[in-house]
């Protein structure tokens, strides 16, 4: 049973750190917290079912179109609600807020809720590491995360783009000076963001069903590693999606299901007592220097 | 090159709530010119340039730059015209070595338009101008982070994030503040050079001295009026600027 909780909370901290991905990168870029994070996820899924199964697409061509129509939400949204309110964070987190409760509700009040709500894995088939059964999704979940997360840095190190948002991140008007344009750099960031939430769901969801109460515990769980891990840092992401992924893992294997969602509001807590920043966070540190 | 001035300020107003941070201020300037912004602390010399390089929209008037009206443009669209500024408090990226702080204007579509796409080695590049403005080769201080470079470091590195931009027009707020004696007079040079080159400058300064050694004519800023404009020597001998320098009474 230890190594199959093992090989588990290894796959658990591949799914966290690929769900919080987009509202991560999208916070480290343009300081939002897209609270509207959950809600592109479930769309997605949706979106992704609809083209399955009320127009015959193929799940992959479905997979496709479904992240481009979720980006563009994400682009209409920053571009029509978050621009007017930007800097002003309460107002952000509300708006986004707002966007995500009423997306989620409404697929709730249009009865998107049951079991035929799903979506077909990649690879349907599994295979044993000692007495554990693996699962050829949770794998490829584990290797895109892993892709991702090298690509993410690769482009923002190396591409122009990629060093633009970098740019804005550190410094907003140094950015502006050097002909930065922050209001593109903060629509591709929340678009990019809800792109990575839809691929996420893309993947994740084939593990389970599709039901808006999803969107929440989404969220809850991306805010989680992102703020242990400190908002905006990929190192500390990683991190943090190992410390929630083997405590949920574990939590579930020897003390009991109910309790995986407390220890993610636990951890929250702890670190935002003990480190404010979060363990990789660099607000804090930058806030003191200055 | 384009006949008449580079910049004309024209009648610009600048209110924020009930402050009248800039009233009625117009001038002129020439291509190749250097021009020195002064006057008192709070006489709204930093607004001026927050107007010109888009930070700030004027409440009226205009900014033509070369007969453009680039009124209220926002500052990425102005760095593009070839408009590149400083900032009086120190803007490095912190968290990248001196030498990666310059990456991100020489990737900038002003450059990248002006060369053509062609960057070349950008890292060589990059060193290359912060030796320019007073990084040693020898020394490993360009490879250091920012957030550990000594203050006139950090000076000569905004200067060099500016010249990397390849302006026509730079605007340099306060670069000699803080510096030592010795390190002014290493800067200097640095920037006779790029008039030599054409460059068009505005230096707002609190070191007259230094400034006056360079700058061809000065416009005297007193509670957001333009007070005496002319050259240095001259327009200090007005009765306005001595009042408003020493507080003499005329």
């Amino acid at each position: 049973m230890f190594f199959g909780t093992i090989i588990y909370a290894l796959f658990n901290t591949a799914i966290l750190a690929i769900t919080a991905l987009g509202f991560n990168l999208t916070f480290g870029i343009s300081g939002i917290a897209n609270f509207s994070y959950g809600a592109m996820y479930i769309l997605a899924a949706y979106v992704s079912w609809m083209l399955v199964h009320l127009l015959g697409l193929p799940f992959w061509l479905s997979v496709f179109v479904s992240i481009a129509i979720t980006m563009v939400l994400g682009a209409l949204i920053y571009r029509f609600v978050l621009l007017r309110v930007r800097g002003q964070v309460l107002s952000e987190v509300i708006a986004t807020f707002g966007i995500g409760l009423g997306t989620l509700e409404l697929f709730q009040y249009l009865g998107f809720v049951g079991f035929e709500y799903t979506l077909p894995v990649f690879i349907d088939d599994s295979f044993m590491i000692g007495d554990t059964v693996v699962d050829w999704q949770r794998l490829l979940i584990t290797i895109v995360a892993g892709m991702l997360v090298a690509g993410l840095w690769v482009f923002t190190h190396h591409t122009r783009l990629g060093l633009a948002f970098r740019g804005i991140a550190q410094d907003e008007s140094t950015a502006l000076t050097l002909g930065i344009d922050s209001d593109l750099m903060g629509m591709l960031s929340v678009s990019m963001g809800c792109g990575l939430a839809a691929l996420a769901s893309l993947l994740i969801i084939p593990l389970g069903s599709i039901s808006p109460s999803e969107g929440y515990d989404v969220l809850i769980k991306a805010l989680a590693v992102c703020i242990i891990g400190g908002l905006g840092s990929t190192g500390g992401l990683i991190v943090a999606s190992f410390i929630v992924g083997f405590a949920e893992r574990f939590t579930d294997a020897y003390v009991g299901s109910q309790w995986t969602m407390i220890v993610s509001l636990a951890a929250i807590l702890i670190v935002l007592v003990v480190k404010p920043s979060g363990l990789f966070g660099r607000q804090k540190e930058l806030a003191e220097r200055i | 090159m384009a006949e008449g001035p580079i910049l004309k300020v024209d009648r610009l107003y600048k209110h924020f709530g009930g402050v009248q941070a800039i009233t009625e201020l117009s001038f002129e300037l020439a291509e190749g010119e250097l021009l020195g912004l002064i006057g008192p602390n709070g006489s709204g010399k930093t607004t001026a340039v927050n107007l010109i390089s888009g930070f700030v929209k004027p409440s009226r008037g205009a900014i033509i730059y070369r007969g453009r009206d680039i009124t209220g443009l926002a500052p990425y669209a102005v760095v593009r015209l070839g408009i590149a500024r400083t900032f009086q408090m120190v803007k490095p990226f912190y968290q990248l070595p001196a030498y990666k702080n310059m990456i991100i204007p020489l990737y900038s579509p002003r450059v990248k338009q002006m060369i053509g796409g062609r960057y070349g080695d950008r890292d060589a590049v990059a060193l290359d101008l912060l030796e320019e403005v007073g990084f040693e080769r020898d020394s490993q201080v360009a490879y250091k982070s920012a957030s550990v470079l000594p203050q006139g470091y950090l000076k000569r590195l905004e200067l060099a994030k500016a010249i990397a931009l390849k302006p026509d027009l730079l605007i340099l707020d306060e670069l000699f503040s803080g510096l030592s004696l010795a390190e002014v007079a290493s800067i200097v040079p640095v920037i006779e050079k790029l008039r030599k080159e054409g460059k068009t400058i505005i230096m707002i300064e609190h070191r007259l001295k230094e400034l006056f050694r360079i700058a061809d004519r000065v416009v005297v800023l007193n509670y957001g009026m333009k007070i005496a404009e002319g050259k240095p020597e001259q327009v200090m001998e007005t009765e306005e600027v001595k009042k408003a320098y020493l507080g003499v009474e005329v």
